[in-house]
């Protein structure tokens, strides 16, 4: 089952947004993974994925291979569905 | 000051007769005259240089007189007192008089050996007696800042090979500067001390002529590299009118004259980088442009582009070139910036091609990422700064734009691995008791740079004291303050027992340790309101002594650790944040994730990719660069062939051979890039050559395709 990774910042205008879609898919079963970028794991993490800019969304299948991202942006609920449960 | 010391034969048993003034021992003295011996000379040099009492000081020099008379030695020299003396300190626990006391130089036997044989901590220092003469001095200053400038904390740090302060030797200078040409074409060259002054230039080689002497004496000052900003857009305004034939001939005089610095001064030659632009850099476009005789020409900068471009061409026809037997020039380096308005400029990809052809003939490009919006300026090997608001508020009046980094600190990174055993929190809390070590170095460096400018034009610092604009030329409040790691695959290799290429885990395990030291970094800069910036050290020989003292005190698991060849002595760590040199690795996907570290290197990073003597095309290589910038976060990267030269026919051929491959002769040597520039393999320390053995020179990667070669680029 694909898993996503939602990075977020402290000081992040649209990141409690973010936030709001991670703790939805949370609810429906979804693996979520929050990072965030002012801490180690979340600064090392986002290196990872060159994630630049907050808020991100990954979205990686089971072998932990990228199957969508966002980067600075905040997709809507339904464009996240879509590439969640595509395979399924 | 005394320096040598005798005793007359005869009179050397008298001791219990005599009172101090009735000894004909004679001194001779720094100022090469010879003086009778004198008690009070021990007594006097106490109370000036330490802070104890006339007492202890008089009775310290009645033992030593008594301690030489009877020691029956005919000739005791200077040195030897004064460490009589400091026994005398150190037996009455008087350390820190002791360590006032002290006298700096060297051994005999040192200084032999340094006359004698080349200098290999800096394959850049030529081996001659004025390259003695500074390297001499180099010494004395290193002892000086361990006992004089650093903290004992710092300089023990140091000894035991926690960390590592660069140019120990250069404590009195800052480490590397960024320059604009805009200086120098406002002012002329009028600089504090100097026996002539020069009114801006009116004509192109004047302009060069007073770069170049500039950038001679800016090397005075500094410890390492001298970067000079968009050269070929600075010098357009000189160079409207002129044929394509004159143009090259400046271009060649510029880059010769950089390259022959190390003769005409006997020393070091000037670490120098031409950042050059094909496209009008945004924040240049509407600056008034300065020209002839230092005045405005009424045009803006985005008005000589073509003249710009025709030089930046040119430049690259001379480097395309070679020297006089065909090798690449080791210096200038040339570091072409990459932006994403390069590809919106017309003729970018024939530009393209031009300075891809000189990167796989000669190797001398680097390629230089500025994504986005970041305006960078690049200055030694690796390192670069990223202009940032201020700066570019800046850019509207060029000259303003001067930076340097004041120092430049490596962690061991190894070391913290083997004193964790395995515990994460013991690594993460040691590594943060380094990064409070490199801070306070840092700080104490500071004190001292600030101590010696405040003396202004008069004082050591005058050339950066002078003030021609408002502000003093070294602009302190913008200096940065670098702090460089050795060793991330080794850290990662001890800790968890994998090697960064090796595994995923591994590989995060590694950003997760640059991660910590960059927040841990930008929160040190808060707090001390100074500018702490990571950067990937070159680290020519730091990386072979780090490992040396690693295989000392962190025997055995330093040696299963170490890279390169133990029984030959050719060790070393890897660089920086570099995967493993030897590892296998397609070069687009090494370019690819050494780039990931990149983004929080802030004072720049690189990855090199090693030819070895595959000559791939053009086209290859200009495919390879265009994928870097748009599919990797990768700060830099440069290409790398070898050569061998010939000393007995003087001609210059591809490859790493043991003879010539026209005359057959043996008289010859190695070419190739040791950290971020070309220089001849002689003279290279013994852990770089173990890591030129281990170099993975992408010999899967590199394959004919339609009768020529490509590098492939995934």
């Amino acid at each position: 089952m694909e898993m996503i990774k939602i990075f977020v910042k402290a000081k992040c205008p649209k990141c409690p947004a973010a936030k709001e879609i991670g703790m939805e898919l949370k609810r429906e079963g979804v693996p979520v993974f929050n990072y965030d970028l002012d801490t180690i794991d979340g600064l090392a993490e986002a290196s990872f994925y060159s994630i630049l800019s907050t808020p991100s969304f990954i979205i990686e299948d089971e072998k932990e291979r990228e199957v969508a991202s966002w980067r600075g942006v905040v997709p809507t609920l339904q464009e996240v569905k879509q590439h969640l449960f595509r395979s399924n | 000051m005394a320096s040598v010391i005798e005793m007359k034969e005869e009179r050397k048993d008298l001791k219990e007769e005599l009172e101090t003034t009735d000894m004909a021992l004679f001194v001779r003295t720094s100022e090469e005259s010879m003086n009778d011996w004198n008690r009070q000379r021990i007594v006097d040099a106490l109370i000036r240089e330490t802070y104890i009492d006339v007492d202890t000081a008089k009775e310290i020099a009645q033992e030593v007189e008594d301690l030489i008379v009877t020691s029956r030695i005919k000739m005791i020299t200077a040195p030897l007192v004064r460490e009589l003396v400091d026994t005398k300190l150190v037996e009455r626990g008087l350390e820190q008089a002791r360590k006032m006391h002290t006298r700096l130089g060297m051994p005999l036997y040192d200084v032999d050996q340094l006359i004698l044989h080349p200098n290999k901590e800096n394959a850049n220092v030529p081996h001659g007696p004025e390259a003695t003469n500074l390297t001499l001095a180099e010494r004395i200053k290193k002892e000086y800042a361990l006992l004089s400038v650093f903290s004992q904390e710092t300089a023990d740090a140091h000894m035991r090979g926690d960390i590592h302060l660069h140019d120990l030797g250069f404590v009195d200078r800052p480490y590397c500067s960024g320059q604009s040409l805009e200086y120098i074409k406002r002012f002329g060259l009028s600089l504090p001390n100097s026996i002539a002054m020069a009114k801006p230039a009116k004509h192109p080689e004047v302009l060069l002529a007073h770069m170049v002497k500039f950038a001679a004496g800016l090397q005075s000052n500094f410890a390492g590299a001298i970067g000079w900003d968009a050269v070929n857009l600075f010098f357009a305004p000189y160079l409207e009118g002129m044929s394509d034939r004159e143009l090259e001939q400046l271009a060649q005089m510029m880059i010769f004259e950089f390259s022959q610095q190390a003769v005409a001064r006997g020393g070091q030659a000037i670490f120098t980088d031409l950042n050059l632009y094909w496209e009008i850099p945004k924040h240049f476009e509407n600056v008034p442009a300065i020209g002839p005789g230092g005045e405005k020409t009424g045009k803006n900068y985005s008005d000589y582009m073509k003249e710009s471009q025709r030089f930046a061409w040119a430049l690259f026809n001379v480097f395309m070139e070679g020297d006089g037997s065909g090798r690449p020039f080791f210096f200038p380096k040339p570091l072409v910036h990459i932006t994403e308005k390069f590809f919106q400029t017309p003729g970018h990809m024939d530009f393209l091609h031009h300075i891809c052809e000189v990167a796989s003939e000669k190797g001398n490009t680097y390629f230089v990422f500025d994504r986005g919006e970041t305006a960078k300026i690049s200055e030694c090997c690796r390192l670069s700064f990223k202009l940032d608001q201020t700066d570019l508020e800046d850019a509207k009046e060029p000259w303003k734009m001067r930076y340097c980094a004041l120092q430049n600190v490596t962690l061991n990174l190894p070391r913290i691995a083997y004193l964790a055993k395995g515990d994460d929190t013991r690594l993460f809390s040691k590594l943060t008791e380094f990064i409070e070590v490199t801070v306070k170095a840092h700080l104490e460096k500071k004190s001292f740079i600030e101590k010696l400018l405040s003396i202004g034009e008069r004082g050591p610092l005058a050339l950066l004291a002078m003030n021609r604009d408002g502000s003093p030329y070294l602009r302190m409040h913008r200096a940065s303050f670098l702090i460089g790691m050795v060793g991330l695959n080794e850290l990662v290799q001890v800790h968890t027992g994998q090697e960064m290429h090796q595994s995923r885990q591994a590989f995060k395990f590694g950003l997760k340790v640059i991660a910590h030291m960059k927040l841990l970094v930008d929160k040190l800069s808060g707090r001390h309101g100074i500018h702490f910036v990571l950067e990937q050290t070159p680290a020519e020989s730091t990386a072979y002594r780090f490992a040396k003292l690693d295989l000392r005190f962190h025997s055995p698991r330093s040696g299963d650790i170490v890279k390169g060849n133990i029984s030959k002595g050719e060790v070393y760590y890897t660089n920086s944040t570099y995967l493993n040199n030897s590892a296998v690795l397609n070069p687009i996907e090494r370019v690819r994730q050494e780039g990931l570290f990149h983004p929080l290197i802030e004072a720049g990073a690189l990855t090199h990719i090693w030819l070895g003597e595959a000559k791939p095309s053009r086209e290859s290589l200009a495919n390879f660069v265009i994928k870097t910038f748009k599919q990797t976060q990768n700060d830099q990267i440069a290409f790398s062939p070898e050569f061998t030269t010939c000393n007995a026919c003087n001609r210059t051929s591809r490859g790493l051979r043991s003879s010539c491959q026209y005359c057959g002769s043996t008289e010859v040597d190695g070419i190739t890039r040791i950290t971020g520039y070309f220089t001849k393999l002689s003279s290279w320390n013994k852990g770089k050559i173990g890591e030129l053995h281990n170099r993975y020179r992408n010999q899967a990667y590199i394959e004919a395709q339609e009768g020529e070669t490509v590098l492939k680029a995934g």
